[in-house]
């Protein structure tokens, strides 16, 4: 078993390091920073970065709004998906709700959203417009898998609403609760980062992407890819420790 | 002291279950109900549980009992420990410490002290029906309704729990009204032995079983004689 998992370590790494491989062949082959700027200097690009005053005002921000867009998100994705999963009539009218907002193109929702809010909130409504589907979703189904002979049970045995809601409902849509907010927090940071780059609020990674990429710092563009990357890792990361405490019995 | 039923109807759509059903049940007996499949046994424990009501019908000496349930499966939840499956049942009003004893001693009981902390995932399924068992027991109530909840185990288990079922029984005395279509295993627990026909029901016989639990063993006599009686009941 440890043999195993460590020599899927290696291939791991292994293949990050192709991609730095190939990464420094282009740069090479191109021989330009306004094109491909090379792996050590984008290397040191991105340390400079940390170091600039504005970094975790700009970082704490963009953070700042993908959490706000999470939580209203989360919230509203539990109440809708709660009660579409308890009321049939209510989820056949949440449904096409939720197919129209899932293939609406998000630059669509941006493009609209910047005409009608001020570019600190369109980053937030467009992370809570994405986010929304995946947990309303998967509550909804998580209650409906709910395990009716338990439900049973707990009424046979005159347990209290309350408890039947906090010890029965509650650990069965958990697993469904930490799986939406992976797929949301997931989606729903990129398309923070693209709205920040198109409605270009004071504070924002998007807005210094858009920065970079006008004055053709390439290396800065990819820089602050990676600094995203590292972030949305850590938020993945929060999920997954969360889902270990919550969901201790099932391992 | 009885549970008395008497002029029972109930009928599903076109299907009558019961027509003008009456029967008086043993308390503080096991009463094992034997039927073929599909006869209205369940039926007729949900409506000594008052999960589903009758059509109409009396029965009597039931207001106010406090009744536990062990079904065919042992529906613990997932995410309790044997210990927080048992205490998800009890009263919470009742003190943590009295709550806590009660749940060890059952758990002994049925012999899991050493799992008491295990999730049931972690339990084979002739264990996982011990906890459901204690949890029955636990439950301060009067009556225990059970819905073939050996159906599956192997015949070694299933003498195993019951077994450990007569054995809390003796001690911690309850009505119990039993379903089952196997045989044996009223057998083996019943103190009353009744067969259902199909529907709509009709007692085809009843039998009171001599022979005290310790005592019993399906290799003797007196009850191979039963055993036939009851074949030919359930076949005819």
């Amino acid at each position: 078993m440890k043999i195993l998992f460590t020599s899927k370590q290696y291939v791991s790494l292994a293949s990050v390091i192709i991609i730095l491989i190939i990464w420094k062949a282009l740069s090479l082959y191109f021989n330009s920073g306004f094109v491909v700027p090379s792996p050590e200097k984008t290397l040191i690009t991105t340390l400079k970065l940390f170091t600039d005053d504005r970094f975790l005002l700009t970082v704490g921000t963009t953070i700042l709004r993908s959490l706000t867009g999470f939580f209203i998100s989360f919230l509203l994705g539990l109440l809708a998906g709660i009660t579409a999963g308890i009321n049939p009539y209510f989820d056949a009218f949440l449904r096409p709700v939720l197919v129209t907002i899932r293939s609406i193109p998000i630059i669509s929702i941006i493009l609209l959203a910047l005409i009608w809010l001020t570019p600190g909130i369109v980053p937030v409504f467009i992370a809570m417009l994405t986010m929304f589907p995946f947990i309303c979703t998967n509550v909804s189904d998580g209650i409906r898998s709910v395990d009716r002979d338990l439900v049973q049970m707990a009424k046979f045995y005159r347990v209290g609403k309350t408890r039947i809601v906090r010890d029965v409902y509650l650990p069965a849509i958990m697993p469904f609760i930490i799986s939406g907010a992976s797929s949301a927090m997931g989606i729903g940071w990129r398309a923070i980062i693209t709205g920040e780059v198109l409605s270009h609020p004071k504070y924002g990674i998007g807005t210094l992407m858009q920065n970079a990429q006008t004055y053709l710092n390439v290396d800065a563009v990819i820089a602050w890819t990676i600094i995203a990357v590292v972030i949305s890792y850590g938020f993945e990361k929060v999920i997954r420790w969360s889902e270990r405490k919550l969901i201790v019995w099932r391992l | 002291m009885s549970l008395e039923i008497e002029g029972l109807y109930k009928r599903y759509g076109e299907v009558e279950i019961f027509r003008d059903f009456s029967i008086s049940l043993a308390e503080g007996m096991i009463t094992c109900i034997l039927g073929p499949s599909g006869c209205g046994k369940t039926t007729f424990l949900n409506i000594l549980g008052n999960i589903i009501s009758p059509d109409s019908g009396i029965i009597k000496g039931i207001d106010g009992k406090v009744v536990s349930y062990i079904f065919q499966e042992p529906r613990l939840l997932p995410w309790k420990s044997v210990r927080g499956n048992i205490e998800f049942v009890l009263d919470r009003n009742m003190p943590p410490n009295e709550r806590k004893n009660i749940t060890d001693r059952f758990i002994s009981l049925v012999g899991l002290e050493e799992f008491a902390d295990y999730y049931p995932s972690k339990l084979s399924g002739g264990m996982r029906q011990r906890v459901s068992i204690a949890r029955a027991f636990a439950y301060p109530s009067d009556i225990i309704l059970m819905d073939e909840p050996l159906k599956g185990l192997d015949i070694k288990l299933k003498l195993n729990l019951i077994q450990t079922f007569s054995k809390i029984w003796q001690e911690y005395r309850r009505t119990v009204i039993f379903v089952t279509h196997d045989v044996d295993e009223a057998l083996l627990l019943g103190s009353e032995i009744i067969v259902f026909s199909r529907a709509p029901v009709e007692i085809v016989t009843r039998h009171i079983v001599e022979i005290p639990f310790t005592g019993r063993s399906l290799d003797s006599d007196y009850l191979k004689n039963l055993e036939k009686e009851l074949l030919s009941a359930l076949g005819g």
